[in-house]
């Protein structure tokens, strides 16, 4: 009679799907898990001794404003210049839009730290730029950026594209009639922007601030250059300084600044949940735009602000970088004679460290693009076209890892990892392992959203044909699907790469002798007082970003649209 | 233990015995694990030089300030399990209180003629490498130029000094400790700096920065960070005040639980021998052994007036001195 | 090859019925076509046969297996069934013949054996020496070809068509679809054809399904649906019929009845075991209306539009006795039709909608 099987499917099908899931879980859930038993169960015994040190400590809370007023101030810089160009980029007619995302964007993709540092050598008495310029200022002078302002001044600018992009993708969905209904009605640009384009946009212009909110909050290179020397203390400077200064001793109460840092965060991360309903400026599939404003004489002076404002938050500090990578030490200004290349010969020759640093941060990103890439295919088909209740919580929680402030996730990885994995008994603390770990379990969602994306601009009779043909699952995936998304794979897998690749804050708290990152070296020298090295070591990794992402645009056509966010 | 004033040894110049060679009948061969506080580009200079003595050995660095790699060794004593061999950090006060946790292994053999008795342990559980001392850092453009430490308390020094944290730096936890314990600067000094607007920062090579930027016109630095950076161009200087130097010796010390001891010991005869000196004086340190020779930058026939320091003295007073610091200059 | 069977198939979406109670037997070896407009299900019913979808209530068997019920279901992979999608589902990486092989490859076929076959399902469909083109380099038409050739190079027992010349220019439509009705001949496979376009399942169906809001309304040869509709719905759909309220007055013997419509006496078909005496509906073609000559006396009808259609015309109007009730004629050019006019119209033929049965 019937040969057939249960109404769910194959039993290959079901290990794959529970496979995929356990994976997500290990490296999403069970790492969050764990940091918060430490807050309530510190060292094995119940107790809330942790939490009462902690939030009875005023360092806590100096730490907790400290990270609130930056977070609060470069979320809106960043939303009034990110806004701003969005506005003008998305609805007026300027020329040259590819070009300008694509430089407007590309801050974004960088070290944070990086940036830091170039701004750094922007300002104060012995900036070479200045010094070549003729305008530094005179000797005493503290330098301007270290202090909370420079820190909201830096966290603005870098961050404004976030809000940019998150905006620009609201806005191309926003159909032209309805502006140009506006318009034949009377209204002058600028009321149609305030009165029907602002209302209908302040879902994603929230999101996009919710996102921006989240990231200063989280992000620790900007702080530690600007805000140690100053001695300006935010949420995660102080549990990396707790945990550098007294060790694994300190990590219940670590643990409990953690999750003190998560449940601020959680507030902007529901907050974008709810406002963007899962959409995300990297999974907008674009349609056709409306750009009813004609800018006629104004054009050309708009584009050059617009060109100004990429220049400012660039090139010029970009300049400076390059300028200090370049003198012999600190404060010698760079002259003809002066100009030499032995930072780089020391980075890239001479120091042990920075030469292992090279080889260890462009493996573990490469091994970890691959990695995410390899799980994030199958993960994503079931995703896309089997939904269960199930699943969608799946997808919610491997955003977690991304969503939460990087130290969240080294904490938790440290707790997990300190000793010995049971059964197997490896220890991975403080190996090149515990850090490729993370890498995994933060980067997930940066391969999983665009591979969505390209899922969702496929056909699905193309798998069914397949099916019929008789092809099981694995045969499937392997024969039809990954073929055609494989280019959104490969954006995913460069996103990842760019991003693990550039990173500081899950490295600078688990690094260790052999397992150094670029971020950790760089971080080093700077506190080191070697700038010079630090500088030629942001100029290196800077070069090697930027290249991979003038590479896509070899790649362009056959990238679906909306993966990569530099590419409009 | 007095360090005693090393005039005698710089003018005098104690013979040096000819170290003989001392590699071991047996070479040592394996993995040795150093933590030191060093600035990064000396600790690679000394382990690539260690290597080419002792190429059968692979050295791994971790490198960090003197209170991260004490946080990272009580951390790895609590667990039971330390990773170090041997230690290379900045001052004996730090070794001291390893000596009395017995944590550190005596090693009597070691070839210390031509060293100053003062200079390593009576038990021979750690020896100095070098002489740090700690001076006044002055950015050329600066108008003034102080003397003595007395002058940093003087009005035209407002809001321009910066000095490393004892919180961070063993360096300048033990110029607290030594200026703390003379009737002539005492906590009364330090309270008239902190009037004057002067800032802690972490570490010397903030203040090297801040200096040498310009971004303060002075500081309070360590010698071979200045002297290095004038070397190459910066616009700094470094000035002996006149009522002495604090200085510390960089002691190396083998931990007791090594897994190479035969190794351990290489290293150490390595920082204490003609060579090890050598590339300490190259690296712009005055070195231990003074029959070696001085740095580039040591004024010819100078005499160089250290602060004494009564190092039991300052271990015991460390943790107070430390608070007080802190509820003085801010975390 | 191999029969069809689907017995009190269901499936709801919410509230919305997308299958309602339908029940089928396709012999084998026939080609049957689940007309409907769209939204009456047949793409439902045919997710269901192919395995994508799971029923609600309700069997479906191929041959003599089970291959679907609410609670068990046999995977697409395992039917071997062929499926021609609308839009020709070609995997646009592989070239011609890597597509066709594609179900070989799946079985385990290799080597020379595989090229056999291969080469034989492109000759099928005429597409000998396509086999290295790519999907993109070809026409509409060709691409159709491909996917049908893909489809049968495995030998299914069953192969299901989802609206094949739906995505086709109109004169393509015609030489594919002279295409499947050789190919049916020559293979004997039992079809499923879905479509929304009646010339093509009345041209190439032996049995057509008529289907409407989820349950089949009639199931049926062509000419049995066009002459003899069992449902005013399918009346209307076949041939643009129009459904006429009339007034059975006798029903004879030799399966025809008098009937009587506004005071116009005709004389209609009908079933004489299910036509009850009294009111009813009848089908009526507009080819069975000519309009009488002055002084006839016909069913009175008032013009209510002239359309021109190119040597005829198509009037259209209504029963002078309700305007309610619409027909419409055609008449050949020069037409003497105004709108407006009031003219008398004889009918020739008609069939009386037989009752629901209880």
């Amino acid at each position: 009679m019937a040969i057939a099987t249960g109404v769910r499917g194959r039993t290959e099908d079901y290990v794959l799907l529970w496979g995929l899931v356990g994976l997500v879980a290990v490296l999403s859930m069970l790492p969050l898990a764990r940091l918060v038993l430490e807050a309530f169960v510190p060292e094995g015994a119940f107790s809330f001794d942790a939490i009462r040190h902690v939030l009875g400590s005023a360092s806590t809370w100096t730490a907790t404003g400290h990270s609130l007023v930056t977070a609060v101030g470069g979320t809106l810089l960043a939303a009034v210049i990110g806004g701003s160009v969005a506005l003008v980029v998305s609805l007026t007619d300027i020329r040259g839009r590819n070009a300008f995302v694509f430089c407007y964007v590309m801050p974004l993709m960088l070290a944070a730290q990086v940036i830091a540092l170039a701004w750094i050598q922007m300002f104060g008495p012995s900036s070479p730029l200045l010094r070549m310029l003729g305008i530094a200022p005179p000797l005493g002078s503290p330098n301007p950026l270290y202090s909370a302002k420079g820190i909201i001044l830096v966290m603005g600018v870098q961050y404004a594209p976030l809000v940019f992009l998150t905006l620009r993708a609201g806005l191309r969905t926003l159909p032209q009639e309805l502006l140009e209904a506006a318009l034949a009605g009377g209204a002058g640009p600028m009321r149609v922007i305030r009165t029907i384009v602002l209302p209908l946009m302040t879902p994603p212009l929230l999101a996009g601030v919710a996102l921006c909110f989240v990231s200063c909050l989280g992000n620790f290179g900007i702080p530690a250059l600007l805000g140690i020397p100053g001695n300006y203390p935010v949420l995660p400077t102080l549990i990396y300084q707790r945990l550098a200064g007294l060790g694994p001793g300190a990590l219940s109460e670590v643990a409990v600044l953690s999750v003190l840092i998560g449940l601020i965060a959680m507030v902007g991360i529901v907050a974008q949940d709810m406002l963007l309903a899962r959409r995300d400026f990297r999974t907008t599939a674009a349609a056709i735009e409306a750009r009813p404003f004609e800018l006629r004489r104004w054009r050309l002076p708009v584009e050059i602000a617009l060109w100004t404002i990429s220049f400012l938050a660039l090139v010029l500090p970009l300049t400076a970088l390059l300028m200090t990578s370049l003198v012999p030490a600190v404060g010698v200004p760079l002259t003809a004679s002066t100009a030499t290349l032995d930072s780089y010969r020391f980075v890239l020759f001479a120091h042990d460290a920075a030469r292992r640093a090279f080889v260890n941060s462009f493996g573990m990103s490469a091994v970890a693009a691959l990695v995410i890439v390899t799980v994030v295919v199958p993960l994503a088909y079931f995703l896309t076209w089997r939904r269960s209740r199930l699943l969608h919580f799946v997808n919610l929680v491997s955003e977690a890892p991304y969503a939460l402030p990087g130290v969240v996730l080294a904490i938790a990885a440290i707790l997990l990892f300190l000793k010995p994995i049971p059964l197997v008994g490896i220890s991975i603390y403080n190996t090149i392992w515990i850090i490729l770990f993370c890498y995994i379990a933060r980067f997930l969602v940066l391969g999983l959203r665009p591979v969505i994306s390209g899922y969702h601009q496929l056909d699905r009779t193309l798998e069914e044909a397949s099916q019929i043909a008789g092809a099981r699952l694995p045969r499937r995936l392997l024969t039809v699907i990954l073929p055609l998304v494989a280019p959104a794979a490969a954006a995913g897998a460069l996103l990842i790469f760019l991003t693990a690749f550039n990173e500081l804050t899950v490295s600078a708290l688990l690094w260790s002798t052999g397992s150094e990152t670029l971020g950790v070296v760089f971080f080093s020298f700077q506190q080191g007082g070697d700038s010079n090295y630090a500088a030629a070591i942001g100029m290196l990794t800077v070069t090697v970003s930027v290249l991979l992402m003038l590479s896509t645009l070899l790649m362009a056509k056959r990238l679906p649209r909306g993966v990569l966010p530099w590419r409009d | 233990m007095k360090i005693a004033n090393f005039r005698n040894i710089a003018i005098a110049g104690l013979c040096a015995l000819l170290t003989a060679g001392t590699v071991a009948a047996q070479a040592p061969k394996g993995k040795l694990v150093l933590y030191t506080s060093q600035p990064e580009r000396d600790a690679a200079q000394t382990v690539a030089a260690f290597k080419k003595a002792q190429p059968g050995v692979e050295v791994d660095v971790f490198r960090s300030g003197t209170t991260e790699v004490m946080g990272k060794l009580a951390a790895e004593f609590s667990a039971g399990a330390p990773k170090a061999d041997v230690l290379l950090l900045a001052d004996a006060a730090t070794m001291e209180s390893l000596k009395k946790d017995g944590r550190l292994m005596a090693y009597p053999e070691a070839k210390v003629d031509g060293l100053d008795p003062a200079i390593y342990d009576v038990d021979r559980t750690y020896f100095g490498s070098k002489l740090i001392t700690t001076g006044i850092a002055v950015n050329t453009a600066a108008k003034s130029r102080p003397t003595s430490w007395a002058d940093l308390a003087k009005p035209e020094y407002k809001g321009q000094i910066a000095m490393p944290s004892p919180l961070y730096s063993g360096a300048a936890a033990i110029m607290l400790g030594t200026m703390t314990a003379r009737p002539d600067l005492g906590w009364a000094y330090f309270e008239k700096l902190k009037a004057n607007d002067a800032v802690a920062v972490r570490g010397n090579g903030a203040v090297l920065t801040a200096v040498a930027s310009g971004e303060k016109a002075y500081g309070v630095l360590v010698d071979f960070m200045a002297f290095n950076a004038k070397a190459k161009g910066s616009p700094i200087d470094f000035v002996f005040p006149k009522e002495g130097l604090p200085a510390v010796t960089e002691p190396v010390a083998i931990l007791k639980t090594t897994q190479n001891p035969a190794a351990a010991r290489a290293f150490v005869d390595f920082i204490l021998s003609d060579d090890g000196q050598r590339l300490a004086a190259s690296m712009g340190y005055i070195p231990a052994r003074a029959s070696v020779g001085m740095p580039a930058w040591y004024p010819a026939g100078a005499k160089i007036h250290l602060m004494p320091t009564d190092t039991p003295a300052v271990v015991q007073a460390n943790s107070a001195n430390l608070k007080r610091f802190a509820e003085l200059f801010g975390n | 090859m191999a029969r069809l069977t689907l017995e009190h198939l269901g499936k709801t979406f919410g509230a919305f019925h997308a299958l309602d109670d339908v029940s089928l037997e396709v012999e084998d070896g026939q080609f049957v076509a689940i007309l409907g407009a769209s939204g009456c299900g047949k793409t439902t019913l045919l997710r269901q046969v192919a395995g994508f979808d799971r029923p609600d209530s309700g069997r479906i068997l191929i041959g003599d297996t089970v291959v679907s019920t609410p609670l068990q279901q046999m995977p697409p992979e395992e039917r071997r069934i062929g499926i021609v999608f609308q839009s020709y589902a070609l995997w646009p990486h592989m070239s011609v013949a890597e597509n066709v092989a594609y179900g070989l490859t799946v079985a385990g076929v290799r080597g020379s054996e595989r090229t056999r076959r291969v080469d034989a399902a492109l000759a099928l469909v005429e597409l000998n020496g396509f086999g290295e083109r790519r999907p993109a380099h070809l026409s509409g038409g060709q691409r159709q070809r491909v996917a049908l050739a893909r489809c049968l190079v495995t030998e299914p027992s069953l192969v299901l068509l989802d609206e094949p010349l739906a995505n086709l220019d109109v004169h393509l439509r015609a030489s594919m679809e002279r295409e499947f009705a050789r190919f049916h001949e020559r293979t004997g496979t039992t079809m499923i054809y879905i479509t929304h376009d009646q010339a093509e399942a009345m041209a190439l169906a032996d049995r057509i399904a008529v289907m409407d809001k989820g349950r089949v309304l009639q199931f049926a040869t062509p000419s049995q649906l066009y002459r003899e509709p069992a449902d005013p719905v399918v009346a209307r759909f076949i041939g643009d019929g129009m459904v006429l309220p009339v007034d059975v007055v006798a029903v004879n013997a030799d399966a025809s009845c008098q009937v009587d419509l506004f005071g116009y006496r005709l004389r209609m078909r009908c079933a004489p075991a299910r036509t009850p005496l009294g009111a009813a509906l009848a089908c009526v073609r507009a080819a069975s209306l000519h309009v009488m000559a002055t002084g006839g006396q016909g069913l009175r009808v008032r013009a209510t539009g002239v359309i021109y259609q190119g040597g005829h015309f198509r009037v259209e109007g209504a029963a002078v006795a309700d305007a309610d009730v619409a027909l419409h004629f055609t008449v050949a050019e020069p037409c003497a039709v105004a709108p407006g006019a009031s003219l008398d119209v004889s009918i020739d033929d008609g069939w009386v909608i037989p009752a629901r049965e209880a």
